[in-house]
């Protein structure tokens, strides 16, 4: 097993290192978050990898087929509400699918997210954790390794009552336990 | 074709059963409503007698439904009160039949043979389950009245026919006389298959266009000739229309070791145990079967407490029950049997019969390439969470096409898609439909459309003329709380979909907006794209650029 999958050629320059190390665990923040995330699990999709998607609500298919993500190999979970089944839930969904992405419910406690971590270094997978704006405020109860925060700056081609969205320029602010020092970077995106 | 046996059947159907089961819960909480409909993936699935007569149809869009019937309550899906409602009408029906089989939540088969000789008569044992069913039924709605029937005839697909017949008409029941299945079935049209024995409704749709409009006309049929066209499918519309069961029984000697049976070393109380035990027998017996060349379609359950209590059940699944499916039913199983009290002590012992048998069509493997590590894993992974979650939570994309990013992709339940062999097929977007929203695509489509309100620079509403015009520019948007400046606006892109259909027209016009919070004082503000939809008059936020 190699170390490390590959990842998408828009987000090489952003990701420390320029792959996604096995182990690690990614946030994406901000608005451009979800987008952010389904870019994230295009590339490792397409060379071979699973893809769970773990309670994130209101996944957009279209958008994640758009992007490249292969929904051949993606499952969407749904895990109950009940707290120690949710943690069980994804210790199991750790088990089988190289790419693990996640919305992490508010009630999850930092003894449960550090359970899960540990079980992702052990397992040798990749989490990605979506934090769309509804539980923006809060702070993560993950210990994150790279922090991908976005922030749309520009949206292009839809103007006062003419075009229609074609893309948009994101800053993304990369910072996290394996970024020494935050950097700054914008991004061209098309989802 | 020669002579078959047909194991004489009840049923007692009552049709809609997730509204009826929705409907009794909120009358448990002392709430009543005539018309309730049941929502699955912002579709109608199931709806009260009351709000079908409104024209709340299977298929309706939340919105449509309403329409409809402005007084209609919603309900969301859920099977596990579907199962747990049904459990007291089934409890009851098991006083009289002990082993029954509940194959979905609403309705119960059992054989007539022993019964029917016990009570003395088919007619008896019809007006007996009648009334049985009745009392359960109106302990679970205080008395209001529910529509069921009851019917007994030669083989499951007549039997279903005839208590549903029951439940349209008046008639309390209808009993088919034996050995006039094949006559009762003749007259119907070919999408009862599709509607009481689970064929695909495309070989229905496809049997109808050529022609062939009633089973009478498959009977009809020579049955290679079917075969030649449809494949094993043909054989299995030919059997149904006689009357017959869908896969021939096999009569070969039973192998010797056919019932697997667990004792447990102590008495166990926690279902999650039962059920990875469970898992851990069926996996055994399916391989001893798949070994033999078959598959189980119908089986029986049979769990022991402590105390001696025994709970016995049948299932029946005709594409023929995987591990993971057996485990699921004995989840079900123990489930039912918790919330009626029925045990006292820790379960000792599990017994697994299969009492249906079909030939299994294997599966040839590729000789080269094929799946990989990461499938199987994946696969086995799916298996697992099915057992711990359910079905409906573990699922897979499908490509279906359509407008509107919510219903272009449909989500099956992974344990029904063979998932060793899905990593082969691709499941792409297909050609762009005209009419959809231009790519790139909103990454989060919203499950429940948040209502919004869009005014124009003076405050008033915005609004669509007939023409697809709007009446002013949007400058503000209110979705709940919160206030939004529009900053820039695409559209109105019209939305006709079927309006030859006076029941499942829709008109809409959907937008794009790029939206800023209102007030926010902060340099840097955050932007979001957003899709618009009016429709009847309301604005809704179906998706966002996220």
């Amino acid at each position: 097993m190699s170390d490390s999958l590959p990842v998408a050629k828009a987000l090489e320059p952003i990701i420390p290192d320029g792959v996604l190390v096995r182990g690690r665990t990614v946030l994406c923040s901000g608005d451009a978050a979800m987008s952010t995330a389904l870019l994230m699990a295009s590339a490792p999709t397409q060379a071979g990898s699973w893809l769970a998607v773990v309670g994130v609500s209101d996944f957009g298919l279209v958008s994640a087929c758009e992007q490249g993500v292969a929904l051949q190999r993606t499952v969407l979970v749904t895990p109950t509400s009940n707290k120690k089944d949710w943690t069980s839930t994804v210790a199991a969904v750790a088990d089988g699918f190289d790419v693990v992405m996640l919305e992490v419910p508010r009630e999850v406690s930092e003894s449960d997210a550090r359970r899960i971590q540990t079980r992702i270094q052990a397992r040798r997978n990749v989490l990605v954790l979506v934090e769309t704006s509804r539980h923006a405020t809060r702070r993560s109860v993950f210990q994150p390794d790279v922090v991908l925060h976005t922030m749309t700056t520009k949206w292009d081609g839809i103007e006062h009552g003419a075009g229609y969205v074609q893309g948009r320029l994101v800053d993304v602010t990369v910072s996290g336990r394996r970024v020494p020092r935050a950097t700054q970077h914008v991004l061209q995106h098309v989802g | 074709m020669d002579k078959q046996i047909t194991t004489r059947v009840a049923v007692i159907s009552c049709t809609d059963w997730q509204a009826v089961a929705a409907q009794c819960e909120l009358n448990s909480r002392k709430q009543w409503f005539d018309a309730v409909a049941v929502l699955h993936a912002q579709r109608v699935v199931a709806r009260t007698a009351y709000a079908a007569s409104q024209g709340v149809q299977i298929g309706m869009r939340r919105r449509e439904a309403q329409s409809v019937c402005p007084e209609l309550h919603i309900a969301t899906n859920n099977p596990e009160r579907d199962r747990l409602m049904f459990e007291s009408v089934v409890r009851a029906v098991s006083e009289l039949v002990p082993l029954v089989e509940v194959s979905t939540p609403g309705v119960i088969l059992l054989a007539t043979r022993g019964p029917s000789r016990y009570v003395g008569g088919d007619e008896i044992l019809a007006q007996r389950l009648h009334g049985i069913t009745y009392d359960a039924l109106a302990l679970l709605a205080d008395g209001r009245p529910i529509a069921f029937g009851v019917g007994i005839a030669d083989g499951r697909l007549t039997a279903l026919v005839a208590a549903h017949a029951a439940h349209a008409s008046a008639d309390r029941y209808v009993v088919v006389e034996p050995g006039e299945s094949a006559r009762c079935l003749a007259q119907l049209p070919v999408s009862v298959l599709a509607d009481f024995a689970e064929i695909d409704r495309d070989v229905v749709s496809l049997l109808h266009r050529l022609g062939l409009s009633c089973l009478g006309d498959l009977v009809a049929m020579k049955p290679s000739d079917l075969v030649g066209r449809f494949g094993p499918v043909g054989l299995e519309v030919h059997r149904l229309s006689c009357g017959f069961d869908r896969h021939p029984p096999i009569t070969i000697a039973p192998p010797p070791e056919r019932a697997s049976t667990h004792r447990f070393e102590l008495s166990v109380e926690d279902i999650n145990v039962v059920v990875a035990t469970a898992r851990q027998v069926a996996d055994e017996l399916v391989t001893h079967l798949s070994n033999q060349g078959v598959s189980c379609v119908r089986l029986h359950v049979c769990m022991q407490t402590d105390h001696g209590e025994q709970s016995d059940r049948l299932w029946y699944q005709p594409e023929g029950l995987t591990a993971a499916a057996m485990a699921e039913r004995v989840r079900w199983q123990m489930e039912a049997w918790i919330a009626t009290r029925g045990l006292t002590s820790g379960v000792v012992l599990l017994r697994y019969s299969p009492v249906g048998l079909r030939a299994r069509e294997g599966r040839q493997l590729g000789l080269w390439g094929g799946s990989t590590q990461a499938d199987e894993w994946a696969a086995r992974t799916v298996e697992r969470l099915t057992t711990m979650l359910g079905a409906d939570a573990v699922r897979v994309a499908q490509w279906r096409g359509g407008r509107d990013v919510s219903e272009a992709f449909a989500l099956t339940p992974a344990a029904v898609v063979d998932m060793e062999r899905r990593a082969e097929t691709v499941v792409v977007k297909e050609a762009a439909w005209s009419g959809a929203l231009p790519t790139p695509s909103p990454s989060i489509v919203y499950d429940e459309p948040l209502l919004a309100v869009v005014n124009d620079a003076s405050g008033c509403v915005v609004s669509v003329s007939g023409r697809h015009e709007l009446n002013a520019a949007p400058a503000q948007v209110v979705i709940g709380q919160h206030v939004y400046t529009v900053m820039s606006w695409a559209g109105p892109w019209p939305v006709e979909e079927r309006w030859w259909d006076p029941l499942r027209q829709r008109r809409a016009v959907r937008m794009q907006m790029v939206l800023e919070r209102h007030g926010d004082t902060s340099v840097r503000t955050a932007t979001h794209a957003v899709v618009m939809v009016l429709e009847h008059g309301e604005w809704w936020m179906t998706a966002r650029y996220g």
